[in-house]
């Protein structure tokens, strides 16, 4: 595969993926080292950590040599940040409000929050259709599944 | 709503019409909260109690499975909630177990509950392979012979059964090696596939394959003979006297429960377990169902607490 | 044999068991569908139904809800990229491709008819070969469980389109996202950062999180241009015959290795799909194409899938050993019914016995014929746009993870799961050996440290128990094959390497 006309990626644009790998395993080797190790018939709790951590670290190293070498690797995707923030607000939103104000509002603010996630989003549209999600996330999840969720703050 | 479609259908029993809701306490949903995966034992007893209680009670008794931590996920959330009266915890052996196994709990194991009541209680078995050993005193002999050699498999690192047998080493003087596996079952495939000689664990767990006559059940671990199995012996009669281990299920809630609330939740806990359905379905898990005060399920905890911290400081198991 | 099914045959096709029998599969195949919702949540759910009922009946129906859900598993995997159960995150792989070239219709049809002959064929060797199967899955102890999970990572490690390097490397991360929570040998907290992580990530939230969570983030801002209509015409719904021929010998390896995993206590329908796809991907002449839409790469797990839903009910029935937490589940609704599980069960309860399995045989019949016509329904569905889709999935993901452990980590973590999982589709990193290591890793350390700590740290132990050596043989050849074609391949530069 052979990029046309558009610019190479730098190499630290290149390194980036394996680099944080690299960061990954280094981060879970410094946490496992102080785990005991034990001996080869009694193994410690650090063992194992202790392999994959090194294994990752090597791991990550040779992605990082072939992505160097490799000019014509392929470039990373594009981000899709309204998604990315809209997504995470819902979700963030659900989990922190369902202990608190119970099932319906948090399944109602996370629909509406993540509609957002469409730029196209009209607030009348946006409350309908939160209305009705919520309706039947009601009717299947409380009436129908009775799962153990209070429906709204006790 | 598909629950109760499923309970109109013509195979089910007709079921007793749940009483009237009275005037104040409870007047709106209750539920029971417990640290287990949905399936486990704890689960079901769980399942089993809310069914018949929330006919006494009125109004409809949720499970809730906080799993986490052997138990103290649940724990630490239940000792956090209001003491209204509407959250209860069905706590387990394992309860005690932690108070002694973890250096720091995110709540008081004892001061942190309004207790209930017991539901039962239930012994572990010492089981080996059918012809294996002739009695447990064979066994431990064979073990003393051989320091080092045989294997018993648990169910888990800082389970009740994993102390009972490091309990048990400490009272004979046994060597043993301690296998850990996932639970119960996997031990119990263990034994059968001959990887280990013992596993100590519930009835439930042993006695399909002991009447099928694959395992021989040598001991029990309470003081007194189990009545279900009148020809097993027990520990502290044959291999280590005083030997005295049994676990136990019971209801908790959090400190500051009006006692009038307590008591109503006690009377109607009791009430279950007088029913003849729900005692043989508790019997079905291997416990003996037995309603107690909240002074005897205090003393019961307090006293198991002590055991286990003796025995985990003295077999040298890492605290947590 | 064949006459004791009969006589089963003969208690199921009651009217009133036969009703609970669809019942059971249907609300399965519904709780399937539903992201996050497992068998596990529905079974608890209905267990004081069962109290009402007899033992064969109750478990007629708590069975159905088992192998029900994994039908259903799949359709959200091709659908939407979601798994319903973790057993269909291979379904995902090459369903969701397929899906997205407009050709849904066909996933679906080929994913309920690979089910149903995999369900078959588990079913067959219920009846056939359960005492043998038993026997064989006593003989697997720590060595053999070390062997076969390494024997498998190898095998596994071509999953995913990417370099074979880069989907290593994920493998790895899996296994090490796999050690977070007590450890299983000693219990030491280990990369516990609060306790809610004690017991571990759940699987659920990284299934989600990676596939699901991952492809709502990518997708929601995107307007697809507008597609041919979607086909829901029969005829291109049925594969032609060409995609029929390839479809019969994945369907059979999966079956078989499905068949096998499921038999083996700890292990189960996730890791026989992954394995399965495994090998597909292992014996395919055209390996290239799977990733894109490759119909026996979906065929094979999704027969292995079911397959072991059915023969894990083995050691269920012959020894009264629950293989997994469903299986201690249902066994739980047998003791309550004052049937001690074990193995007289057979000769002490042959109706209950038999009915069951004969349960498996004409559900996996009764699920056929639901998921055929629902085809239909399902490939309307897609005609919602994915705006109006997506917030109502994202839900769906938050109740159904948040249930499973009434844990507000998790829904978090499947969030975080689910950046992760975006982040690393952007740098060329496939989400499925992560799940691959995360399953197998686990499993692999507490079987070798156990091996370790019954044969006092003696190596030889590998090679002097026959299955395990056998084991290690495959292992070798496998290693051994793979540097002889990639020598081969050097010799030849115009075949592109993998």
């Amino acid at each position: 595969m052979q990029e046309t006309d558009q610019d190479q990626p730098s190499i630290a644009r290149r390194a980036l993926s394996g680099g944080v790998l690299l960061a990954v395993g280094l981060v879970m080797l410094s946490i496992a080292w102080s785990y005991p190790v034990g001996k080869l018939t009694q193994m410690g709790p650090g063992f194992i950590p202790r392999v994959v951590a090194i294994l990752i670290c090597a791991l990550a190293l040779a992605i990082i040599l072939i992505d160097i070498r490799a000019p014509s690797a392929e470039r990373e995707g594009r981000m899709h940040w309204r998604g990315l923030i809209f997504v995470s607000a819902a979700v963030v939103i659900f989990g922190v409000l369902v202990d608190v104000v119970g099932l319906i509002p948090s399944m109602f603010l996370a629909v509406a929050v993540s509609m957002f996630a469409d730029d196209h989003a009209k607030p009348l549209t946006v409350l309908i259709y939160a209305s009705l999600a919520t309706l039947g996330g009601w009717l299947l999840f409380l009436v129908a599944l009775e799962l153990p969720i209070p429906a709204f703050w006790r | 709503m598909i629950k109760k479609l499923l309970m109109a259908l013509p195979l089910t029993v007709a079921l007793a019409v749940p009483s009237v809701a009275q005037e104040g306490f409870p007047d709106r949903a209750l539920r029971i909260v417990h640290g287990f995966g949905a399936g486990g034992n704890a689960d079901t007893v769980s399942r089993i109690m809310a069914e018949q209680m929330s006919q006494g009670l009125g109004e409809p008794v949720v499970v809730e499975s906080r799993p986490g931590a052997g138990g103290t996920v649940a724990s630490g959330y239940v000792t956090q909630q209001d003491p209204d009266g509407y959250t209860m915890q069905l706590m387990v052996g394992g309860h005690a177990v932690a108070a002694a196994l973890y250096n720091e709990l995110p709540y008081d194991s004892v001061g942190g509950y309004t207790f209930i009541s017991t539901l039962g209680q239930f012994p572990f078995f010492v089981a080996a392979r059918a012809g294996e050993y002739e009695s447990i005193d064979a066994m431990i002999d064979a073990a003393l012979a051989n320091p080092g050699s045989l294997k018993i498999g648990h169910s888990g690192v800082g389970s009740t059964q994993h102390l009972t047998g490091e309990l048990l080493a400490l009272r004979t003087g046994a060597e043993f090696i301690h296998v850990p596996y996932q639970g119960g079952a996997a031990a119990s495939t263990a034994l059968m596939g001959g990887e280990v000689d013992i596993v100590i664990d519930t009835g439930t767990v042993l006695t399909g394959q002991a009447e099928a006559g694959v395992y021989d059940i040598l001991a029990a671990t309470s003081a007194e003979r189990w009545p279900d199995m009148p020809d097993v012996p027990t520990l502290s009669e044959t291999v280590a006297p005083g030997f005295d281990v049994v676990s136990w299920t019971a209801i908790g809630m959090p400190a500051g429960v009006d006692d009038e609330i307590a008591a109503r939740i006690r009377s109607e806990v009791h009430a279950a377990l007088d029913n003849p359905e729900v005692r043989d379905r508790i019997a079905a898990l291997g416990a003996n169902p037995g309603g107690s005060t909240g002074e005897e399920l205090q003393a019961l905890i307090e006293g198991q607490i002590a055991v286990w911290t003796d025995v985990i400081e003295t077999a040298g198991i890492e605290k947590r | 044999m064949i006459d004791q099914f009969l006589i089963g045959l003969g208690v199921v096709l009651q009217p009133n068991i036969l009703m609970y029998a669809f019942i059971g599969v249907f609300i399965g195949q519904l709780i399937g569908v539903l992201p996050g919702i497992g068998a596990i949540t529905a079974i608890s759910l209905l267990l004081p139904v069962t109290f009402y009922l007899d033992a064969t009946t109750s478990m007629i129906m708590l069975a159905g809800i088992y192998y029900g859900s994994q039908y259903g598993g799949s359709i959200a995997s091709i659908l939407l990229n979601l798994p319903g159960t973790p057993s269909s995150v291979v379904t995902c792989l090459e369903g969701y491709p397929l899906a997205q070239n407009h050709r849904a219709g066909l996933a679906l049809f080929v994913a309920a008819f690979s089910s149903f002959v995999g369900g078959m064929v588990g079913v067959a060797i219920l009846v056939l070969a359960a005492i043998p199967m038993t026997i064989i899955a006593l003989r697997f102890g720590a060595p053999e469980y070390a062997m076969l999970v390494i024997l498998g990572l190898l095998a596994a490690s071509l999953i995913g389109t990417g370099s074979q390097i880069r989907s290593f490397a994920m493998v790895v991360l899996g296994i090490a996202l796999g050690l977070v929570g007590a450890d299983a040998t000693t219990g030491y907290f280990r990369f516990v950062a609060m306790p809610e992580l004690a017991d571990g990530i759940s699987l659920v939230s990284l299934a989600m999180g990676l596939f699901g969570v991952s492809e709502i983030i990518r997708n929601a801002s995107y307007r697809s241009p507008p597609g041919p209509a979607l086909s829901i015409k029969m005829r291109d719904v049925i594969p032609t015959r060409a995609e029929a021929r390839s479809l019969g010998f994945p369907i059979l390896r999966g079956s078989a290795i499905g068949s096998f995993f499921g038999a083996l206590p700890g292990t189960g329908a996730a890791i026989a799909s992954f394995m399965a796809y495994a090998m597909e991907r292992r014996v395919s002449r055209t390996p290239n194409k799977f990733g894109t839409g490759h119909l026996p790469g979906l065929a094979a797990p999704e027969s292995a899938n079911n397959a072991a839903a059915q023969t894990g009910f083995i050691p269920t029935l012959t020894l009264g050993i629950p293989g997994d937490a469903v299986m201690a589940l249902i066994i739980g609704a047998l003791i309550l019914n004052g049937i001690i599980p074990g193995p007289r069960l057979m000769v002490d309860q042959p109706d209950l016995f038999w009915g069951v399995i004969a349960s498996f045989f004409v559900g996996n019949i009764i699920l056929l014929m639901i998921n055929i016509p629902l085809i239909r329904f399902w490939v309307l569905l897609l005609r919602i746009p994915y705006q109006k889709l997506y917030p109502v999935i994202i839900v769906m993901i938050c109740v159904g993870v948040y249930s499973h452990r009434t844990s507000v980590t998790d829904v978090m973590l499947t969030l975080a799961f689910g950046v992760l999982g975006y982040l690393m589709k952007n740098y060329r990193f496939e989400p499925a050996p992560v799940l691959l290591g995360f399953v197998l890793g686990p499993l692999l350390e507490d079987n070798f440290r156990r091996t370790m700590l019954l044969y006092s740290g003696d190596f030889t132990i590998f090679l002097t128990r026959p299955i395990s050596a056998v084991l290690v043989a495959c292992s070798t050849l496998l290693i051994l094959f793979a540097i002889w074609s990639s020598i081969a391949v050097r010799r030849k530069p115009d075949r592109s390497p993998t």
